[in-house]
């Protein structure tokens, strides 16, 4: 299996049926996408026009390509999609990309025609994603099946399995454009006729390039597989999983209480638990979560303590902590917490989590930060840190290359940053820190959620 | 399985019954090592005062049918019965008012204890199955308190689904009472495990409620539907 996927993600030649000389078109932008990540194989476009696209050679029928070939990706109408499988397959083509939409997901005819899509692949014995799938992306080998405009991907060790098409294309284009981490693989499941979550899932969890896996799923093909190859991947990397789709209460086998209360969402959650799957309801999370193991190790507990320039924050931030996020903010050591009085004036009692304003009123903001953070990132009570960074033309913004420093100084704990105040000040401060590892947060409670969950991916990893 | 569980299901596959009774159930789960409280069947008066004595006052006698469900409700349930004197206007009452006597008359030991757990097995059509565990009694559907695990099950998944329930607390040694065997429950919830793994006939599991007596679960009530 594993090295059936190989050819998907390491492919070293590739067919693209279907390609196409017209700016935007899928099978232009296809070709496009694949020179644009600088892929190093060799590129085999088929349109019966025949001519040159981008400098590329063009085929006029699959029976005219050199046999050999590693991967097609077949951008043709629905109905022309087995007899390109099988004419693929007879020129020793073992693995496929459908991308065309038109089948079970449209109506009774879709069905009939995937139907003959399925027979193709099996009894041609290929490999095939989809069909109806926006395609996947492989970073460590700079290529990508995607037919929608994305540019270069940035590589990185964040994998993502989607049952949904925008991930392999406007949710990548909004990573590699708004965000500073990268990838390794991103599948596209489309309708699932033969290459389904439970494979990719298997592929990822020994893949090297790979150091968590984020999933979205609105159904499972093969439900208990998936739950056993993610119990053992969770020994070694998170899983974080966002489940869509309405959920159907249980009305299975009315007569017994387990059976009434059976409802597929609850059934579900207990197989991500048993998985060691951390579940997760926010579709941003699938990005923010990501970013920050992507900058940082996972946090080795829950205690964690924060600075913040606001009262009402410290309150609530702590109260949500507690409530709802599963964080606690403990006491600081003696050592630690003299450390955050002497930097501050007397009259206020510091303590965790820290009221940065008043140092920053007597000291400055640059060393009010910067010691404030060192103080509670030394203390042993403390496994991750956020700093609500106040930033504004009047009270400046802090020294954000001393922030990086001391984050780098305690490299076994997250350090998260978050914002308040002037907005011009928040891209540019975004920008500086996350190229230099500390990933920050668009609103001042996303760091903490963010460290809830991975705070639950590290408890499923240490139950083992 | 076991030869007792293939010989009451036989028995229901012979008359045709997709629904074991609830002495057929309480005999399933015991052989599987979950202690139920301990019944007998009789099918009249005699039979039921005989029972009651070789059990010991009080006890609960309920009407046995694998057709009569919400016996509670229908007034097929009288529980904490003293002394013979009762239990024959009790036996009058109940035989009067069971749509089906055919099926006798459970004689049961008295289980007491405020606490109530539920335990089950449901075999879900994507996970196949799953072990159910959580807040039983009265307060089953109204809380909804449960939580699943497909099956089988290790240890610490029994383990960390008997922690998540939201009425976790009740486990605890709380208002005087002693804190619950954990271990029992876990054995508990891992036999059922097995059942559902082990028994593919069987559709659906309900021990409600699971009892606690002192710090031991014991199941006064199972019910087993056949698929």
């Amino acid at each position: 299996m594993s090295q059936q996927l190989d050819l998907f993600f390491k492919p070293r030649s590739v067919a693209i049926i279907g390609a196409s000389s017209v700016r935007h078109k899928a099978g232009n932008d296809v070709i496009r996408n694949i020179l644009a990540n600088d892929y190093s194989g060799e590129i085999y476009p088929v349109n019966p026009k025949g001519g040159e696209i981008m400098g590329k050679k063009v085929y006029p029928a699959i029976s005219d390509l050199p046999h050999g070939i590693d991967l097609a990706v077949i951008i043709l109408p629905a109905k022309l999609n087995p007899q390109a499988v099988r004419d693929c397959a007879a020129k020793g083509i073992k693995t496929m990309v459908i991308a065309a939409g038109g089948f079970s997901e449209v109506d009774k005819e879709g069905e009939l025609l995937q139907a003959e899509l399925e027979r193709a692949v099996r009894e041609t014995g290929v490999r095939a994603l989809g069909p109806n799938t926006s395609g996947h992306v492989s970073t460590p080998c700079n290529f990508t099946s995607s037919f929608f405009p994305v540019g270069r991907i940035p590589r990185g060790h964040i994998s993502y399995i989607a049952q949904t098409g925008n991930f392999a294309t406007h949710t990548m284009r909004y990573i590699s454009t708004f965000e500073n981490f990268g990838v390794a693989r991103v599948v596209g499941l489309g309708n699932k006729i033969d290459i389904d979550e439970s494979d990719v899932l298997e592929y990822y969890s020994s893949d090297p390039e790979t150091e968590a896996i984020f999933v979205y799923l609105e159904s499972l093909k093969s439900p208990r597989r998936f739950i056993e190859i993610a119990r053992e991947t969770t020994r070694h990397k998170p899983i974080i999983m966002l489940k869509g789709g309405a959920t159907a209460s249980g009305s299975r086998a009315a007569g017994a209480h387990t059976a009434a209360l059976a409802s597929d969402d609850r059934i579900i959650e207990g197989a991500l638990k048993k998985a060691g799957i951390v579940r997760i309801y926010k579709y941003s999370h699938l990005i923010l979560a990501a970013k920050g193991l992507s900058a940082m190790p996972l946090p080795r507990g829950n205690r964690i303590s924060f600075l913040a320039p606001s009262g009402a924050m410290l309150v609530t931030m702590s109260d949500m902590c507690q409530k709802f996020w599963n964080l606690e903010v403990p006491t600081l050591e003696e050592k630690s917490r003299r450390r955050l009085q002497e930097i501050s004036p007397s009259y206020i009692r510091m303590r965790n989590p820290v009221d940065i304003w008043p140092s920053a009123m007597v000291h400055g903001m640059d060393f009010a930060y910067q010691e404030g953070m060192e103080a509670v990132l030394a203390d042993s009570n403390i496994d991750a840190v956020v700093s609500i960074l106040l930033i504004n033309d009047e009270t400046g913004v802090p020294d954000l290359q001393r922030i990086v420093d001391v984050a780098r100084k305690y490299p076994q704990k997250p350090v998260y940053v978050a914002f308040s105040a002037e907005k011009k000040h928040m891209e540019p401060a975004k920008e500086f820190l996350e190229t230099r590892g500390v990933p920050t947060f668009p609103l001042i409670e996303d760091p903490f959620e963010v460290l809830s969950i991975l705070v639950q991916c590290r408890k499923y990893m240490d139950r083992h | 399985m076991t030869k007792k569980i293939d010989e009451i299901i036989n028995n229901a596959r012979r008359q045709n019954r997709k629904i074991l009774s609830e002495y057929e159930s309480a005999g399933l789960m015991t052989s599987v090592g979950i202690s139920m409280a301990k019944g007998i069947l009789a099918q009249n008066l005699t039979d039921v005062q005989k029972a009651a004595k070789e059990i010991g006052y009080p006890v609960v006698l309920k009407v046995c049918s694998p057709e009569v469900s919400h016996k509670t409700e229908k007034g097929l349930v009288a529980v904490n019965l003293p002394n013979e004197a009762d239990l024959e206007v009790a036996f009058q009452k109940i035989s009067e008012a069971s749509p089906d006597k055919t099926g006798g008359f459970l004689v049961q030991e008295m289980v007491k204890g405020e606490r109530e757990l539920v335990l089950g097995m449901i075999r879900d059509p994507q996970f196949g199955p799953c072990v159910m565990f959580g807040l039983g009694g009265i307060f089953t559907e109204i809380m909804g308190d449960v939580t699943f695990r497909p099956a089988p099950l290790s240890e610490t998944d029994a383990r960390e689904m008997i922690g998540e329930i939201k009425g976790g607390k009740i486990l605890d040694a709380v208002r005087g009472m002693p804190a619950v065997d954990i271990d029992s429950l876990i054995q508990c919830l891992l036999a059922v495990s097995r059942i559902g793994l082990e028994c593919e006939e069987i559709q659906a599991i309900d021990v409600n409620p699971l009892v606690v007596q002192g710090s031991r679960p014991v199941g006064v009530d199972a019910l087993v539907l056949l698929r």
